[in-house]
This record gives C-alpha cells, sequence and structure tokens, in this order.
C-alpha cells in the first residue's frame, strides 16, 4: 500500500516539476503559446488540454490489451481527436466568444506532442488510474508555466489579470506593448524556463 | 477574367503574409517543436524545410477539396480535425514510399524527416486556419505554399545562429531551449517590421 | 483466437470509429442548434448595439433577440443587403453590415446610420481576432462610441482614424495608440462599406 502511494506521488512529482513537460522536455508548447496573451484564454486552453491528455490516457490504457501494436497510433490519433472534437463542440455551444478567441488553437491541440508523448511513455504498458494521474498531472504542470507566461504577459503588456486592472501596473506603469505582441511570448518562455532549469539543478546539486 | 486575376492578386498577397507578416513559427508559434528541437545545423534545418514546404503545399490542396466536397456537403464539417490528420499522416506515408523507391539518394536526404512531419502543427495549422479564413482553392494553395517557405526561412536562419553559438559560454540553465527561444523573440521582432509592407492588404 | 487473425488491426480500427464517431455525431447534432443560434445571435447584438437601440444591463439573450425580431426588417432586394430599423412603419436607421480582412483575422460588423443617411448612429463588431489589448480594443465602448454622431464625409474617404495627436473634425475618430494596423486597415473596411452606401444611396439622392 504504501509502496502504492510512493508510486503515484512520484508520478504527480514528475509530472508537474521534475519531468515537467515544458521546462524539461520542452514539448507541444505550440498550440497553447499562441494564446498566452490573456490569461483566461490561456486559462480555458490548458483546462482543454489536461482534460484531453488526462482522458486520453485514461482511454489509451483501457484498451492497451486489445489494441495491435502496429495500428497503435493511429487509434491514439483518433482517441485524441474525439476528445479534442468535443471540447471544440462544447466550446462553440457554450462559450461562443471564448470559442472565436481560441479559433484553430483548439482543434491543434491534436497535433500537442505532451499528449501523444504521455499515451507512448506511460499509458500503453501502465492501467487506466495511474495513467489518469499522470495525464492530469503532466497536463498540470503544462498549465502552471503557461499560466506563469500568460499572467506575466498580461501584467506587463495590458496592466491586467483576467482583465482586472491591477494596481500600479494598469496606472503608472508604462505598458510593455511587445508583452502582447508574439515575441513576448518567446521572451517571457525563454525567461521562465531558464528560472526553473536553474532553480532545478541547484536543488539537485544539495540533495547530491 | 477580372475574377481570375483578382483571385491571382489576392494569392500573391497571402502567399507573402504567410511568409513575412504571418510567418507560422515566429507569429502563429506553429511547428515550434521542431523549430527548437532540429534546429543545431544548417543542413538538417534546410532538409527539414523542405520537406515541410511540399508537404504544406500538396496536404492543403488535397484538404481543402477533401473539406469542400466531402464534409461540407455532409455536414460533418467537425470531422475535419481527423480527416486532415488522417491525410496528412497518409500523404506523408505516401511520400515516403515513392520516394524510396525511385530516389534513394533524396530519400537519404529528406527521408528521414519525413515521420518527423506528421506531429507538425503547422501542417495541421495551415488546413485549419484555410477553413476558418474560408480561402479558394487557389489562394489556399499559395497560403500552404508561402506558409511552408516561411517556416523554412525561420529555421534555417535559426539554425545559423545556432551554429554560431556553439561556441559562446551561455549559463547553464539557458542552454538548448532557452536560447532557442529568446532568439526566436528576437526574429519575431525583426518579423514585425514587414508588417507595414502589405498595409491596406 | 480472434487476435491473430490478421484481420483482427482492420475490424478493431473499424469498430473504434464506429464507436467514438456515434458519440461525436450525436454529440454535435445535440449542439448543432445552439451553436446556429449563438452566430445569430452575436449578429443580432451587434445589429442592435449599432443602431444605439438601449436595452438593460441585465437583458437576456431572449430579450435581445425578442428586440431584434421586433425592431429590425431582413434586407430586400433592392437595399443590397442592408437592415432596416423600423418602429410603427417609421424608418428609424439603416444597419449596413461590413467585413474584410483585419491583421490577424477578418473583423465582421454593422455601421448603425441614421435616415439622414449621412450620420453615423454607432458601429459594433460581432467577429475578430486582432491582439488582445492592441487591435482587439476597436471593440471596446470607448472606440466605438466615437463613431456616434460622425458624419459620412462626401467628398474623400467617407470616414477617417487619425492618429492620436492629430485634430478630429466631423469625419474622423481617433486610432488605437499602438495598434497601427488594425487601424489601417479597420479604416478601410469601413471605407470599403461605406463607399458602396454612399453611391447606392446618397449620391442617387442628391441627383433627385
Amino acid at each position: 500500500m504504501s509502496s502504492n502511494k510512493s508510486a503515484s506521488k512520484k508520478i504527480i512529482l514528475d509530472g508537474l516539476w521534475g519531468n515537467n513537460p515544458i521546462f524539461r522536455q520542452v514539448l507541444g508548447i505550440c498550440s497553447t503559446l499562441a494564446v498566452t496573451n490573456l490569461v483566461i484564454n490561456t486559462a480555458v486552453m490548458c483546462a482543454a488540454l489536461t482534460l484531453t491528455t488526462a482522458l486520453s490516457c485514461f482511454t489509451v490504457s483501457l484498451l492497451r490489451a486489445y489494441t495491435p501494436r502496429r495500428i497503435r497510433m493511429m487509434v491514439q490519433t483518433l482517441i485524441i481527436a474525439s476528445y479534442v472534437i468535443m471540447v471544440d463542440l462544447y466550446l462553440k455551444a457554450y462559450w461562443p466568444e471564448m470559442s472565436a478567441n481560441l479559433g484553430p488553437y483548439v482543434g491543434l491541440i491534436i497535433t500537442n506532442c505532451i499528449i501523444m508523448g504521455r499515451c507512448e511513455a506511460f499509458a500503453v504498458a501502465n492501467p487506466p488510474v495511474p495513467s489518469l494521474v499522470d495525464g492530469l498531472f503532466n497536463g498540470l504542470g503544462y498549465s502552471l508555466i503557461l499560466l506563469a507566461v500568460s499572467i506575466t504577459r498580461e501584467l506587463l503588456g495590458m496592466g491586467t489579470i483576467l482583465g482586472y486592472p491591477m494596481p500600479y501596473f494598469s496606472t503608472l506603469w508604462d505598458k510593455w506593448i511587445i508583452m502582447v505582441m508574439p515575441p513576448g511570448a518567446f521572451f517571457t518562455l525563454a525567461l521562465i524556463i531558464w528560472l526553473c532549469r536553474s532553480i532545478q539543478t541547484t536543488g539537485r546539486e544539495k540533495t547530491s | 477574367m477580372t475574377g481570375l486575376t483578382g483571385e491571382m492578386t489576392h494569392a500573391l498577397v497571402v502567399c507573402f503574409s504567410a511568409i513575412f507578416t504571418g510567418n507560422m513559427v515566429l507569429s502563429y508559434f506553429l511547428g515550434l517543436c521542431p523549430f527548437i528541437g532540429v534546429s543545431r545545423e544548417i543542413k538538417t534545418a534546410f532538409g527539414l524545410g523542405t520537406a515541410v514546404v511540399f508537404v504544406l503545399t500538396f496536404t492543403s490542396g488535397i484538404n481543402w477539396a477533401a473539406y469542400h466536397y466531402i464534409l461540407v456537403p455532409l455536414e460533418l464539417d467537425f470531422f475535419r480535425f481527423i480527416l486532415f490528420i488522417i491525410i496528412i499522416a497518409a500523404f506523408v506515408q505516401f511520400v515516403e514510399m515513392i520516394i524510396e523507391r525511385f530516389s534513394p539518394l533524396l530519400y537519404v536526404n529528406l527521408g528521414i524527416f519525413l515521420p518527423l512531419i506528421t506531429v507538425n502543427c503547422a501542417i495541421l495549422g495551415v488546413s485549419l486556419f484555410m477553413v476558418i479564413r474560408d480561402y479558394s482553392l487557389i489562394v489556399t494553395v499559395a497560403y500552404g505554399f508561402g506558409s511552408g517557405l516561411g517556416w523554412m526561412l525561420a529555421i534555417v536562419s535559426m539554425a545559423g545562429i545556432r551554429q554560431r553559438l556553439n561556441e559562446s559560454r551561455i549559463p547553464y540553465g539557458l542552454q538548448g531551449p532557452g536560447i532557442t527561444l529568446i532568439i526566436a523573440g528576437l526574429m519575431a521582432l525583426a518579423f514585425i517590421g514587414f508588417s507595414g509592407v502589405l498595409q491596406g492588404r | 483466437m480472434i487476435r491473430q487473425k490478421k484481420w483482427y488491426p482492420i475490424l478493431y480500427m473499424f469498430l473504434v470509429t464506429v464507436f467514438f464517431s456515434t458519440i461525436l455525431i450525436s454529440f454535435s447534432r445535440y449542439t448543432r442548434d445552439l451553436v446556429e443560434a449563438n452566430r445569430k445571435l452575436a449578429f443580432e447584438k451587434a445589429v442592435l448595439k449599432a443602431l444605439s437601440i438601449p436595452l438593460p444591463v441585465t437583458a437576456s439573450n431572449m430579450d435581445w433577440h425578442n428586440t431584434y425580431l421586433e425592431k429590425i426588417k431582413e434586407p430586400q432586394e433592392d437595399l443590397q443587403g442592408v437592415y432596416i430599423y423600423k418602429s410603427d412603419d417609421m424608418v428609424i436607421g439603416y444597419a449596413l453590415p461590413f467585413e474584410g480582412q483585419g491583421f490577424w483575422a477578418p473583423i465582421r460588423g454593422v455601421i448603425g446610420i441614421a435616415t439622414d443617411k449621412r450620420t453615423i448612429t454607432g458601429i459594433a463588431m460581432y467577429e475578430q481576432n486582432e491582439t488582445p489589448g492592441l487591435g482587439a480594443e476597436i471593440t471596446k465602448p470607448e472606440f466605438r462610441a466615437q463613431f456616434e454622431g460622425k458624419q459620412i464625409a462626401l467628398q474623400g474617404n467617407p470616414l477617417e482614424i487619425k492618429q492620436v495627436t492629430e485634430e478630429l473634425d466631423q469625419h474622423s475618430v481617433h486610432a488605437i495608440t499602438g495598434a497601427t494596423q488594425t487601424s489601417i486597415r479597420f479604416e478601410k473596411i469601413l471605407n470599403d462599406a461605406l463607399e458602396k452606401w454612399k453611391t447606392e444611396f446618397l449620391h442617387g439622392d442628391n441627383r433627385q
């Protein structure tokens, strides 16, 4: 029981920090980085991605014993695409403004390497529940970084967070227009990756 | 006749803007993974870039036809995500087989990049943008071609810059993806300068 | 064993596809009407806003829809797609839809025009994907309010979007700082629509 518990703890920590999809594996930033100029858009995209990753991993794991090896990539793509389409239809029906804001990027979750990566690296060889947890926390680890990027961009570029004006930043701060433009995303992400990797290496040196 | 020339002008404008003002990687962040992963050497970057141009030009046309002649009449347009991915994967596989059989030399140079392309979001991205922007067939193919060229331009220049950086001392945490992203940011900044070129189009 | 058979992968793929397709198709059937209604509602809201027809902040989507049905007449053949705002058989205004390519994606909206066919009652957008915080400010009330009461110029460009430092006249509004590209394109989109309006309705009237 205790080994079981420590195993799931390891899955969670690896997803969030140790093997974080963004700053360790540098995977799948494409579909979300584009919408990081507003926190709300990023939050919705990240929620969609986390949900899709978790459910796809769960489903892939559920079917793993029956799926012929040769066609497993095709089956995985089909599963991922189905979940993404459901998210897309849901947003179109119940939150049309958001759907319009995100444009094609919801659909591009399909080609997000994290999902396929987690399915291949974990879900094909593990039972459904750990796979679900693995997918969920990899998604959350991914969301954590991108939310940090989007908060930085919206705050410095527009002086708001989630559309609410922030003290100092919305009044005295001279807004950095570059932050809401594409280059701002590259710079912010690079600095956050730098920060996280540096913290991680100093942490490792201490423990070793 | 004017309709056709108008269409051609539109196609030309879309093609140029896809290369410069609306660059796939630098302003839409599409195809970032290979952009960061496979940009260490100019030669490989060039190979991958060529493969992307080729696949993008053809799949955008095929996907256009599939969308307008199959999905729209059947009212199944939400299936486009799956259909586009399948078409792209099938096309890449097909090209790989053809190249392998008829041109071993080209296969050695280009073949290894083809499987990488299926997961390149720029390819799917172009097809999704074409649906949202309601392009005609000619414009779509021009858009696909331009996007491919723009992507290639970006990755080849990135590889050139990174080769020069080999000798530089970069802080540990910034090595690899970190510095690549910063360079990408600077390139994106430079590309914003092009946005005045097609003013009012 | 069925799994050793050659046709098993095909059968498997087929079953998985059928399963997911069924779910997706039923889900899309279920949401289709809602998606369509959302699309129409966005347009109807834009028309009402452009004509400055006041509705309380608390108005529900149904209120908007009913007001639209009550007050707006669909365009007839001789009207070139212009919607008419009528009350007790009296024409109170016209709603002129416009669309064109913005900086990132198409911008679609409506211009409201008073009965003199020259005074603008307001503008509203129902579809755009400009940079949040910059180009997307064209949808903000502060920017849109500038258009209210402006006159369509008979000579030269019907409307002008000028730099913030320049003086305004009856035919011009201020651009959004930092969003040069969107402003230039938006000016062109508006003027394309208004030029057509001028040749169809204004010049015809002058000759009479």
